[in-house]
């Protein structure tokens, strides 16, 4: 174990915005409007050898708890261990929660990290540092994993190259986008939840009496006004590329079929978790989301973000596996087990359909929860030792990398930075982590930060 | 004074011993071992804890010389002392090797522990001068030396730069060189470096010039102190600026600063030359101005109404009634001092009585401190629950202190007195001492703490009160905060430019914190007046006003002017239809096109975050949504009305022109529309394509944005 001898290196909750975003989505930033860096080429020396083509990020927002999902501690005292009891998994030797079973099962599939790391016990700054690989400065609004990854791995389709269903991050953490990065990078954020039964894309359909005819007159109307009128597009007097964006995928039924999970059979979206046309009350969402991005992910979009919420409990841990407030149905849907069902449905799913090998599975979070529950029978956050776990998309699976110590406080083997993990994502995907991108100033940035490591055992 | 030269550890008289508080723990700083990350976390690291950053010096002389049965010191050997054995590595240590040998750092660390590891205090810290603080370099690469000078309550002044922690904002940006210790900038701008010595935080500016020779700024013309301000950062930097505006766009733009409004259009013909101070008092004088900065301040005081699903609810007369008593108080020109002393001491029935119910906008005391702190002093103390605040000088007493002033309070419809109210201080598991941010605690019988914090926070003197609101009126004008994010005040943040930020406090104060004279002084600058398209030369600035920035329209203000456009008003919940966005007396009111247009939700703070609609979601919503769609072509809108009166299609270009923009449309404009639009055809039958122009002309750039 290793402290960084820098670890006191001044964070701040101070962002200036290099690109900006307005009420209209036009902003200081549009002065600077970057076009797509074109120097070398993204694509590592063995970028060949990289197998995933697309990633799944499964968020689990607000910060889970390590202890109680991939790093149980079955010995330690009962404040430390908690409420929950761990099962064996198909991995011999390894443990996990007692209500990751199904997942516990694949364990051979997957790969976990138990000794990621991180200075930042706000969600904030914790979150920032996880999603950029980026520890936050005030100097810079670095992009997001996601952002970095469709810049570089766009196919130029009409879906949107970075989604987020059904919001990226709850609305604590807004500032993070796409950085200096173009507005097609940022974060497409369906606006809807998949996991319920009004669920509906918004603003996909047309208004009515309106028809693609109309809606083409009026983006070129008002190109041909930005053009000629006091303030022109700054993106070199072409046409606003976020309108563009959007009637392309207004004029596109089939983009706009990718958004439908009403063509998915009831088996399949009960596979995932509960069919909100069930009617079952509040679920946990995570199931159909996941499902989502898997239809996304298939029709060539690079990058998916699934949040799942509710993951900040400071109260009682118990929360973490009933029930939803509110529900008296019988199905075990909260968080841990609704994570455990969309997790192992949706790896099965992708490895049925021969997709898993170029899919890269994400499970993050903002940090862990501390090891000793607190007089509220919850846990508080915990930066400094917590779990990550990954799956297909060319990850050397079944084994668990990094050691938490008896407690599950600090890391005692193999300490893995939110930098190293920004490093081998890009791998994974075929990019270089020394990528280097350009500011609208011209500074050159890697994608991931120099001083980050591959972690090669993770590279199959 | 003996200053010893910069990188060696300094001595004051001869053989002094080693000075525990004043030597050994800023050694401690600057090697790391005290940060979140090593010892310094809430329950240390490998059994060994330290204060963060060396806060509680007594606490962390017990925790080495002490505990662990005294195995840490040995005064007999020293270096077989484990507090030497672990940062030299000769035992394990998770963080390494971070004393080397024999060098200066493990020589003071050895020399103390020989004599006798005591606990001294030779001297208080007074203050600390770091030379330069401001260095402005020759060019890219130029090399300064840093000194850093520590000057204490005895007389005694000393070289501390070796014990001192130098940190770049932006690394890419800034070379440190250890040996001498120096500072190289590696790109034109402004950089910060940081200095940690002991408890204080210095900010040191670099300033590296453009090359470009620029035309001389000496004939720009200056109005007031901001353009002498403005003016000596853009000579330092050597950026050029931009032309002022005419009046015809001044007046659009200092109309939509103050009062949210377009101007009504006149033509440019007809206006004489303008008394730009006549247009500014007249504004400011207006119904309009204290509706849209009521607006502000009800963002920024969070008012809304919050039903049964939350802890503290605040009813919808409450929020109304908040809401009303702004606006009062703005139209009475009540100093911003008495507005604050009023809502800081605010008791009894939130139904009746508007200030309470700053007591009901969140759940608890503890993040009532970070609510009032973040509103009255611009500063984010949340870290200082838990430990002193790194970054500032905040300690945990005064998060706690403050805390226990407010915890003295029912949080309910009616905001009264509860004598047994109190708040439990983590580090003691005790009640906390009601204590004044930064100053004394409160005396132990004190009932309410309020009319004291309200008192200090109000003083003259305050520091942070002043500064804080001018900061937040000047970005409303010029686009960005002096100290951004407006509310993260803090040594570690310093302004772009101090010296400005000052004397508008300054001048502030001596107005009797009169919110329209500063509003006036910054919109009367010239650098206020200046365009906000960029020259060759200032392209990439963004903070030093070379040009103006380019506002975008806040949600409010866009809806109420496309409502004004399209002659249609939109409807908010239950409000009278009519009833204009920026007049809500209620957050909470429902409306999906403020939403979608990225409104603060008044929840948390709003300030520095961005809309969290993404620019594809927002052009959705103005192709397919009913922001636009469901009124443009209305039977009593606008389009709707002129078609009616068989005006001929351009004179109905032309009146939306002016209705939007405040100007006709230039010829290359009326070329391109005749593609879509025929000038002879009768309006009637071509209801769509105008429609459509209507579309382009409410989303086009001009119109979304104060320029």
């Amino acid at each position: 174990m290793r402290c960084s001898k820098r670890c006191d290196g001044v964070p701040r909750r101070s962002f200036v915005r290099v690109g900006g975003l307005s009420a209209l989505g036009l902003g200081l930033g549009d002065l600077f409007r970057l076009q797509r860096a074109n120097s070398s080429s993204p694509l590592s020396n063995q970028g060949s050898a990289a197998k995933a083509k697309s990633c799944i990020l499964i968020w689990l927002d607000g910060g889970a708890s390590h202890l109680d999902t991939f790093d149980p501690k079955p010995q330690a005292p009962t404040e430390v261990r908690g409420p929950f009891g761990s099962v064996e998994t198909s991995l011999p030797g390894v443990r996990i929660s007692e209500h990751l079973p199904k997942t516990g099962q694949m364990m051979d599939n997957l790969a976990l990290i138990r000794s990621v790391t991180s200075p930042f016990g706000v969600h904030n700054f914790a979150v920032q540092y996880l999603m950029t690989g980026y520890k936050p400065t005030p100097a810079l609004e670095y992009p997001s994993i996601a952002s970095v990854v469709a810049h570089l791995k766009t196919q130029g389709g009409i879906l949107p190259s970075n989604i987020a269903i059904p919001h990226l991050t709850s609305r604590d953490v807004a500032t993070i986008g796409n950085g200096f990065l173009p507005n097609d990078t940022k974060h497409f954020s369906l606006g809807s939840d998949p996991g319920k039964a009004s669920y509906k894309v918004r603003d996909l359909d047309f208004y009515r009496g309106l028809d693609i005819s109309r809606l083409d007159r009026r983006r070129q109307i008002v190109n041909a006004m930005n053009e000629y009128g006091k303030l022109k597009s700054q993106a070199g007097g072409v046409n606003d590329p976020d309108l563009e964006r959007a009637y392309n995928l207004i004029a596109s039924t089939e983009a706009k079929a990718a958004f439908d999970l009403g063509n998915e059979s009831t088996e399949m979206r009960g596979q995932y978790g509960i069919d909100p046309r069930a009617n079952l009350g509040d679920s946990n969402n995570i199931g159909q989301q996941c499902l989502l991005a898997r239809r996304l992910v298939e029709r060539g979009v690079p990058f998916v973000t699934v949040n799942n919420v509710g993951w900040d409990n400071h109260l009682d841990l118990q929360t973490y596996a009933n029930r939803h407030p509110g529900d008296s149905r019988s199905a075990p849907h909260s968080l841990i087990p609704g994570l455990d069902k969309a997790l192992s449905a949706l790896i099965s799913d992708l490895s049925t359909r021969g997709m898993l090998d170029e899919t890269l599975v994400l499970v993050m979070t903002d940090f862990g929860r501390t090891p000793k529950i607190n007089s509220t029978g919850g846990r508080d956050h915990w930066p400094n030792c917590f779990s990550v776990a990954m799956a297909g998309g060319g990850v050397q699976c079944g084994q668990v990398i990094g050691a938490s110590d008896d407690l599950g406080e600090f890391v005692t083997d193999r300490p893995i930075t939110p930098g190293d993990l920004s490093a081998t994502i890009y791998t994974l995907l075929g990019i270089d982590p020394g990528h280097e991108l350009k500011t609208p100033d011209g500074r050159p940035i890697q994608v991931a930060p120099p001083a980050s490591k591959v972690i090669k055992e993770l590279i199959a | 004074m003996d200053t010893p030269p910069t990188g060696t550890p300094s001595k004051t008289s001869g053989d002094e011993p080693i000075d525990f508080k004043n030597d050994l723990i800023p050694m401690f700083t600057k090697l790391g071992c005290n940060a979140g990350k090593c010892h310094g976390s809430a329950i240390g690291r490998g059994g060994f804890k330290l204060s963060l950053y060396g806060g509680t010096p007594e606490a962390d002389y017990d925790e080495i010389v002490r505990k662990l049965g005294g195995r840490r010191v040995n005064l007999v050997d020293p270096a077989s002392s484990l507090v030497f054995l672990k940062p030299a590595e000769i035992v394990e240590h998770g963080g390494g090797a971070v004393i080397v040998d024999d060098d200066l750092n493990a020589q003071t660390l050895t020399k103390w522990i020989a004599q006798g590891a005591r606990y001294i205090e030779n001297r208080q810290l007074i203050r600390v001068d770091v030379t330069p603080n401001r260095y402005i370099a020759s060019g890219i690469a130029d090399e300064t030396p840093l000194k850093v000078i520590a000057h204490y309550d005895d007389g005694v002044s000393r070289d501390v730069t070796y014990l001192t922690k130098f940190v770049a904002e932006d690394p890419s940006a800034v070379q440190l060189g250890s040996n001498p210790i120096t500072a190289q900038g590696m790109r034109a701008g402004r950089h910060i470096i940081i200095a940690r010595y002991s408890t204080e935080v210095i900010p040191i500016e670099l300033i590296v010039p453009h090359l470009k020779p620029v035309r001389q700024l000496v004939s720009e013309p200056r109005h007031n102190f901001i353009d002498e301000e403005v003016f000596a950062s853009l000579s330092d930097l050597r950026l050029p600026v931009s032309p002022n505006i005419p009046d015809h766009d001044f007046m659009r733009r200092v109309a939509l600063d103050l009062t949210g409004r377009m101007p009504a259009y006149q033509r440019v013909e007809d206006e004489p030359p303008m008394d730009r101070e006549a247009v500014i008092d007249g504004l400011l004088a207006s119904e309009e101005f204290i509706e849209f900065y009521t607006l502000k301040f009800a963002e920024l005081l969070r008012v809304q109404s919050k039903g049964d699903k939350n802890t503290v609810t605040t009813t919808p007369q409450a929020a109304r009634g908040f809401h009303n008593w702004l606006a009062e108080q703005l139209r009475n020109g009540v100093g911003y001092d008495q507005i604050a002393r009023e809502i800081i001491t605010a008791t009894g029935d939130t139904t009746h009585y508007g200030p309470a119910t700053f007591y009901t906008a969140v759940e608890d005391a503890r993040l009532q401190t970070e609510f009032a702190t973040e509103v009255f002093l611009g500063s984010r103390m949340k870290c200082a629950n838990c430990h002193n605040h790194p970054l500032d000088h905040w300690t945990q007493d005064d998060f706690h202190g403050l805390t226990a002033i407010f915890a003295k309070l029912t949080r309910s419809k009616v905001i009264r007195l509860n004598p047994v109210g109190k708040n439990i201080h983590p580090a003691t598991g005790k009640a906390a001492l009601m204590k004044i941010p930064g100053g004394d605690f409160l005396p132990i019988e004190t009932k309410d703490g309020r009319g004291a914090l309200a008192e200090w926070l109000t003083d003259r003197k305050n520091p942070y009160f002043a500064k804080a609101i001018v900061n937040r009126l000047w970005k409303s004008l010029m686009g960005r905060g002096l100290v951004e994010p407006v509310d993260d005040f803090r040594a570690t943040n310093p302004a772009t430019h101090p010296a400005l930020l000052d004397r508008l406090a300054d001048d502030f104060v001596q107005h009797g914190y009169d919110m329209r004279h500063t509003l006036k002084v910054i919109a009367m600058s010239s650098s206020y007046g200046r365009s906000s398209l960029p020259v060759d030369g200032n392209e990439s600035d963004n903070r030093f006003y070379s040009h103006m920035v380019q506002k975008p329209l806040s949600p409010e203000v866009l809806a109420d002017a496309i409502s004004d456009v399209l002659g249609v008003a939109s409807r908010y919940g239950d409000e009278a239809f009519g009833t204009r966005a920026v007049s809500l007396r209620d957050g909470a009111i429902q409306s999906e096109s403020l939403d979608v247009l990225g409104r603060c939700d008044r929840t948390k703070s709003c300030e520095g975050t961005p809309s969290p609609i993404g620019p594809l979601a927002q052009k959705l919503h103005l192709l397919n949504g009913n922001l636009l769609n469901a009124r443009i072509g209305a039977p009593s809108g606008r389009l709707e009305r002129l078609i009616q009166s068989k005006n001929p299609p351009l004179t109905i270009v032309r009146v939306f022109y002016e209705y939007a923009l405040n100007r006709p449309p230039n010829e290359n404009e009326v070329a391109a529309l005749k593609r879509w639009i025929d000038p002879d055809k009768p309006a009637d039958q071509q209801r769509d394509a105008l429609e459509d122009f209507v579309w382009s002309i409410v989303t086009c750039n001009e119109f979304i944005t104060n320029h």
